[in-house]
């Protein structure tokens, strides 16, 4: 289990991670998610001690770890968001100094390299130059980087940002293959598509903790009706054309060709929308998010 | 009236890999163009050739009528470019890299002055004085979709503009794209999240180097028959694949 405790850091004036707890269990993947600037990097960054904590503490295994970066670094792998390794390398050339910096003994190393690149389908990329490499391939490069030293806990910063949706769902299948060997995973991530995929989901806004639960449990405790509407306008017009009403603003949002309409109890949005469809669905991980984040008020820079 | 964009059997070959293999397509007139592919299928390169920024191995572009190869000069004056990487100086405010842009793009003082005050409109005060590296990716997206539109070009290619941005941030983007096209401006965008090819117009799916889908979002749903524009994508990239 990876544990937080009031976590803190500022830069100047801005609380960037502002008295965050929350716990990974064992096994789980979790999903980090948040506006742009809502803490998630900071916040993985001093779980791995490259941020200074300004105050809380991490417990690894029920163990404080705070200011012991050995023992972290033995049992936890980070994924930078930015690519990592070095471009003018081949793919196993960066394994090879990986394995090195990992201490993995001589005898083992072969075949451990050769699992991992396997595992990730880079196998038959082990000669190209990193840097020659597509963006998804580079992402499965720096994973399986990391997987070398086998850490019990992994930590990754959006690991598909800029990586096209096919190579996206390869990754989270890696991923889910990770998880089924036992290990824990925190990853941050701007897709809530494919955090659908997670068990546990955290919301930072602002530094804070908006709300953090497990995906079914959100799901099925979600105080919202959603609906899919196909609108009369266009989207984009029906959207600027929405009647003043009371919170209507707040609970309507597009999503392709449609609206989404989100109706606490009590309200009745849709007739307010002129439409020619309108579906009930199953609340949606962005629809919960965006729920929530727009519920806490609107984001800074909005207006931008 | 002419097609903003017009390209025919557009070819670009780096050694003996070909990159952009014989496309032919149009950006028509006040559109939004949504353009698809796996990484490396050749979006990035296709977009840099329309720019001018990379030499066509043949084929033909033309813009708004005109050949962009034998018209350089003029035809540059019409087109925007914000691309993936970010294109501001990350230890510069937003004020300065507009300076700076506006400067290279020949706006008098009293214009870049006005466009300053446009932007600080748009942002709040603490932004304002930040460094460019320090301000939020969405928000910095907005700010390099502002410095794309300062010379005022006619046709927008925005590559990958909301690629690592939150959902909200996201569709706030969109309604500024979507507020392009209402001033009459034509757009092409790339991007991963497929849920969006559906705000634009019409749609292309581009796979190593060829194209295999053009139409419009709906019509190719229906057509399809796919749930989404996501399960369409992947269906078209594997039957590519098999041939």
């Amino acid at each position: 289990m990876i544990r937080l405790e009031r976590l803190a850091k500022s830069f100047g004036s801005l609380r960037a991670v502002d008295d965050v707890s929350f716990s990974v269990p064992d096994g789980s993947i979790t999903i980090l998610a948040g506006a742009d600037g809502a803490g998630k990097s900071t916040l993985l960054k001093m779980i791995v001690g490259l941020v200074k904590k300004d105050g809380g503490r991490v417990f690894l295994r029920d163990k404080d770890v705070s200011g012991d970066l050995g023992r972290v670094t033995a049992i936890t792998g980070y994924m930078p968001e930015r690519f990592s390794l070095y471009t003018d390398l081949s793919v196993e050339e960066n394994m090879n100094f990986f394995a090195d910096i990992h201490q993995v003994p001589r005898a083992r190393r072969e075949t451990l390299k050769k699992k991992l690149l396997e595992k990730t389908g880079m196998l038959a990329f082990r000669g190209r130059r990193a840097g020659a490499l597509s963006g998804g391939m580079k992402q499965k490069l720096a994973l399986s980087a990391i997987l070398l030293a086998s850490p019990e806990f992994i930590l990754l910063d959006e690991p598909t940002t800029g990586v096209d949706p096919l190579s996206r769902i390869e990754f989270f299948n890696i991923i889910q293959d990770l998880k089924a060997e036992g290990r824990t995973i925190l990853m941050a991530t701007p897709y809530l598509a494919e955090a659908e995929k997670g068990d546990f989901v955290i919301f930072l806004r602002k530094g804070r903790v908006l709300k953090s639960d497990s995906i079914s449990r959100l799901k099925k405790t979600f105080p919202a009706r959603v609906f899919r509407l196909q609108p009369r306008l266009p989207v984009f017009e029906a959207l600027k054309s929405l009647p003043p009403e009371q919170g209507l603003r707040q609970n309507v949002y597009i999503q392709g060709a449609s609206l989404r309409c989100l109706e606490p109890p009590g309200k009745d949005f849709r007739r307010l929308i002129p439409h020619t469809k309108a579906e009930e669905e199953n609340p949606t991980l962005e629809d919960i998010y965006i729920y929530y984040e727009r519920s806490a008020g609107a984001p800074e820079g909005r207006e931008a | 009236m002419a097609d903003a964009v017009r390209v025919r059997n557009l070819v670009k070959r780096f050694g003996d890999f070909t990159a952009v293999d014989r496309i032919s397509f149009e950006v028509r007139q006040g559109e939004i163009l949504g353009f698809l592919g796996p990484n490396g299928a050749g979006k990035t390169t296709t977009i840099r050739m329309i720019l001018g920024l990379l030499v066509p191995t043949s084929g033909e572009i033309l813009i708004q009528g005109r050949d962009a190869r034998r018209e350089i000069k003029s035809v540059k004056r019409l087109m925007g470019y914000m691309s993936q990487q970010f294109s501001l100086y990350p230890l510069l405010t937003p004020a300065e890299n507009v300076e700076f842009f506006a400067g290279i793009s020949g706006l008098d003082r009293k214009a870049i002055r006005a466009k300053k005050e446009a932007l600080a409109a748009g942002l709040s005060p603490s932004l304002m004085k930040q460094m460019i590296r320090a301000i939020p990716p969405g928000i910095r997206q907005k700010i390099a979709l502002f410095v794309s539109m300062l010379a005022d070009p006619e046709i927008l290619f925005l590559d990958e503009p909301t690629s690592g941005v939150d959902p909200e941030t996201r569709r706030h983007f969109w309604e500024e794209i979507y507020g392009l096209k209402q001033r009459g401006k034509t757009v092409l965008v790339t991007t991963h999240n497929l849920d969006e090819a559906e705000y634009a117009d019409r749609m292309l799916i581009i796979d190593r180097g060829v194209i295999i889908v053009e139409g419009e979002p709906r019509a190719l749903l229906q057509e399809s028959r796919a749930a989404s524009v996501e399960d369409l994508f992947k269906e078209a990239i594997r039957r590519h694949e098999a041939t």
